[in-house]
This record gives C-alpha cells, structure tokens and sequence, in this order.
C-alpha cells in the first residue's frame, strides 16, 4: 500500500521578543510541543528539516543548522537537510518531507523554522549585494517596486493595500497568542509612517524572535496516535532566479507558476478553498496571489479585497490567525500550523466553519522563491 | 562621526563584475554581448543566460532608457544615503534592466515607463551608473 503522509502535530513557541533566548533554545520548545501535540516519543522521530531564519544564517562555520540543531536534540536521523529559500522554506520543508516520507527514506520528520530577528537588530536591513550601492536594502525596497507596478497597471490604491492590513489585524485580535491583537482602522493604515513608497510600516510584516514545528508522519502511524491529522493532498514550487531579468518580475510572483498546478494535483479548484494560508511579508504579496492563485483575475485584487472580503466574516477566509502581519513572523510554519488547526477544527473564535481544504504558501527572497501545499482533511 | 560610516556601500567587483566597474568609470555603460546568439545581457555573467554560449564580448548602451518601476525610500537605511531617495529598475533602450537611482528631479515627479539617460556620477573609488529625466520632468541644475 502507497505510504501517505500526513502532519500530525505542531507546535510553537509565542512570537514576539525572547531576549536572552538563543533561537536554538526556541526551536527545542517548538519540537517538544510538535511532539506532545502527536502524542509521539522524540525517540521515533527520523527525519529532521529545517528552515533556519535569517539572523543566524544557515551555518556556523563550517556547522550547517541541522546539524547543530540536531544534535542538540539528540537525533540521529535517516534523511536531513536544511532548506535555504527565504520565506518559502518553511512549506518547502514540509513538502520536502512528505516525499521523504511517502518514498520510506524515513518515517516521521520533524520540520523546524527559527529565528531571533528581533533580538537581532538590523537583521532585515541588509543591503542587496553591489545594489545597495544605490541604497537598495532590505526585502521592503523590491516589493515597494511591485506595489507600484500594480498601481501603475491596474489602479490599485493604498486603500486596497490597506484592506489586507486591516484584516489581518483583525484575525489577529481574534487569536490568542498572536504578536499584535489590537485592530487598526483603514484611517490609521493610511497614517502609518512611510517606510519605502508606496509602502507604510503597516504594510510590512512583524520582526518576531520565535520558533514552529510539526511533524509529519504516515497516515498510517497517525492513525494510531487518535490525534486529528492533515493529510498533505498535494504541493508545488516554482521560482524565478532571474529576478527582474524576467519580463513577469514584479507583476506576477512565481505562484502563477505553481499555484495553479498544485490545487490542480489535488484535484481542486480556487473555489473549493475553504482557508487560504497566504504568505504575507507585504500586504502587496497578498494582492499578487489572489490574482496568481485564481481567486480572482489578474489585475483585480484591489477591488476583490474591498469591503472586507478576506477580513473574518468575508467571503474568503485569507490568514485568520493573522499571519505574518499580526500573528508573528514565523517563517511560513505558523501558516502550515493554522492550516492544520483549522482542518482538525480546533481554532476556536477565529474556526472557519467546516473547513476542509487549505491553501499554504510560501515565498521568499527577491519574490525569487515560491512553494505551495494543499493540505485536506 | 568615522568617515567611513558615511561612505555609502560601495559595490565590491568580482571577476565577473570587475570590467562592467571599470568600464563606468570611463563613462561608459556596457553590456553583456553573447558572441553566439547577440543576446544583450546584465548583470555580466560568465555565459549567455539563453544560449549557454561562452564566448562574451560587450557592447556599449547608449544610455537612454525608461523606468521599469520604482520605490521611494523615506527612510535611512545608511547614514551614506539619507532619505528621500528613489531606487529604480530602469529598462534599457538595448533590452537589459538594472537597478539605480533616479536623480535630478523629485521623487513626487518620478513615474512609471518615464524616459531616462544615464548619467555617471562618482562615489568613492567607483562610479555609479545612475538615471535622470530625459524629458520635461528634469529640474533646471
């Protein structure tokens, strides 16, 4: 019988700041909640991914992250890695394990992301290799150069930019533990300070120190641990490595690419998404996959946003913990996480009724990375 | 203050780079030529990025180009580069994009598919390739 995978658990620290608190120590906490929350002994756990942040870098040294981190949790495992993606790690990692698992290179693997970014100061501000000579810094600089271009083609307008602000700090007041639960109006969206224009600092995603985990197994050992799981129905990725040499770079994101393609290798459409885990560094990268994963036509998702469509209580659930932007800064694992928290039916206030299929994605670097992952009950 | 926290970043030329800095600094913007297929090309790589071709020569742009897009920074990133200031892919009369600034003219007035020239400014030990108005929009220097 094919082997099939499945998350079983999760787990993660609170987002925010841990002063004192290597990244390595979050990641420990967030493995051990992964672990509990399956109901699994670490001593099954053979497979270890991980997506190490950005303070920290993926080595040290000559020490690649899983393998520090690994020892560190005493795992000796049949397959490992550590994925460098950007903001797209997190689900590439979960999908990288799913085929591990369904291939029986090892049986339960444990995926990571952390990171003490906030603890770090500076580490977003980084200067674009010989760009920044032109004051080229930070991811902020580029996705300010897609909102423009989306303006400029479409008519898009701060205020739609500000829906996707507005709502996710919505779905965060209505989550416990997210970074930021106070709601902010359209009003103060539009007099939040400037950072690069057209962006505002309310555009931009939470810096968190932070770590998520989960596990993912076969359906079959899932079975026995009487605990819910997800069943990971499909996944994809795609990337664009030439950046703006590319003709799409700053219209599409790579997600026109392999969005599509994923929801089609689960055998769904757009319309059959009950909760959409989109990732959201900027509230621009929301409006881009609306239109690249189908939810609506290109050029259309200022519009398609008005009037709370993806706030709670719109027509599409889009991160109803909040996301990036108001949940915490978790790398894209706190998107897998809500994602199997609203197929087990376990997310409380902010459950989306009945919710069967989910959306996942990840996207990263210069809008170079994207990896998508279908998740079903 | 140290000198050195107020020199803006400098570009660091590697040997794929080192003859596209050079030729800047002659007040020349040059571009990537594959001897095979004539693909024009940047940034400079060590083969055609279409062709795969490996005999690469260069050939000198003429300057004039648009602006592909562009992002105004309202804050300091690096005492070198106080705010405001405007980070730009400009689109190349010849084909190939890169990123720079668009200077000389306030970044309110700065636009989308805007003509730009080249105009070579001196930072440092280098020169940067940067980018003004070549329409009404340039303000009287």
């Amino acid at each position: 019988m094919k082997r099939r995978a499945v998350i079983a658990g999760v787990g993660h620290t609170s987002f925010g700041k841990h002063p004192g608190r290597s990244a390595f120590e979050l990641e420990a906490e967030a493995a051990a909640l992964a672990a509990r929350d399956a109901g699994l002994d670490p001593l099954e756990i053979d497979g270890l991914l991980t997506d190490p942040g950005f303070a920290r870098g993926p080595m040290e040294g000559i020490t690649p992250h899983f393998l520090r981190l690994g020892g560190l949790l005493g795992i000796d495992p049949l397959y490992t890695g550590t994925e460098i993606l950007g903001g797209a790690g997190s689900a590439a990692i979960v999908g990288r394990a799913a085929l591990a698992v369904e291939a029986g290179l090892c049986s339960t693997c444990l995926c990571v992301y952390g990171d003490s970014a906030l603890s770090t100061p500076g580490a977003y501000a980084y200067g674009r290799g010989d760009d920044a000579a032109y004051g080229l810094f930070g991811a902020v600089g580029l996705h300010a150069m897609a909102a423009q271009r989306h303006m400029h083609l479409y008519g898009t307008r701060p205020e739609h930019l500000g829906e996707v602000a507005v709502a996710a700090r919505a779905c965060g007041a209505r989550t416990p533990h997210a970074q930021k639960r106070r709601p902010i109006s359209l009003q103060e969206y539009l007099e939040s300070d400037p950072v690069v224009d057209p962006l505002r600092k309310l555009d931009c995603c939470l810096v968190s120190d932070g770590a998520a985990a989960v596990l993912v197994t076969t359906e079959e050992r899932a079975a026995a641990l009487r605990r819910p799981f997800a069943r990971i129905l499909s996944q994809a990725q795609a990337h664009r490595l030439r950046t703006f040499t590319s003709p799409e770079h700053f219209e599409t994101l790579p997600a026109a690419r392999c969005g599509p393609e994923a929801l089609a290798r689960a055998g769904v459409t757009a319309d059959d998404v009950d909760v959409a885990l989109l990732y959201d560094c900027f509230t621009i990268v929301v409006l881009l996959q609306l239109e690249d994963y189908g939810f609506c036509k290109k050029g259309e998702a200022g519009p398609f946003v008005e009037g709370g469509r993806i706030a709670p209580g719109g027509k599409l659930a889009v991160n109803p913990s909040g996301g990036l932007l108001a949940e915490g800064y978790g790398g894209g694992m706190l998107h897998v996480i809500e994602a199997v928290r609203q197929l087990r039916g376990e997310a409380g206030e902010r459950q989306v009724p009945g919710a069967e299929i989910a959306l996942v994605s990840g996207h990263g670097l210069g809008m170079n990375t994207h990896a998508t992952l279908v998740l079903g009950r | 203050m140290d000198p050195d926290a107020t020199t803006p970043p400098l570009p660091e030329p590697d040997a794929l780079t080192r003859r596209f800095w050079e030729a800047c600094r002659q007040g020349r913007l040059d571009l990537c030529a594959c001897e095979s297929c004539g693909h024009l090309f940047l940034p400079p790589g060590p083969c055609c990025p279409r062709c795969w071709a490996m005999r690469i020569t260069t050939r000198t742009a003429s300057g004039e180009g648009a602006v592909r897009t562009f992002a105004v920074y309202r804050r300091t990133y690096h005492p070198g580069l106080p705010q405001p200031y405007v980070v730009a892919v400009i689109e190349l009369r010849e084909g190939p994009r890169l990123v720079s600034n668009v200077v000389g003219c306030a970044p309110e007035r700065v636009r989308i598919d805007m003509p730009v020239r080249a105009r070579f400014e001196n930072v440092g030990e280098f020169t940067l390739p940067r980018f003004e108005p070549a329409g009404p929009e340039k303000e009287p220097s």
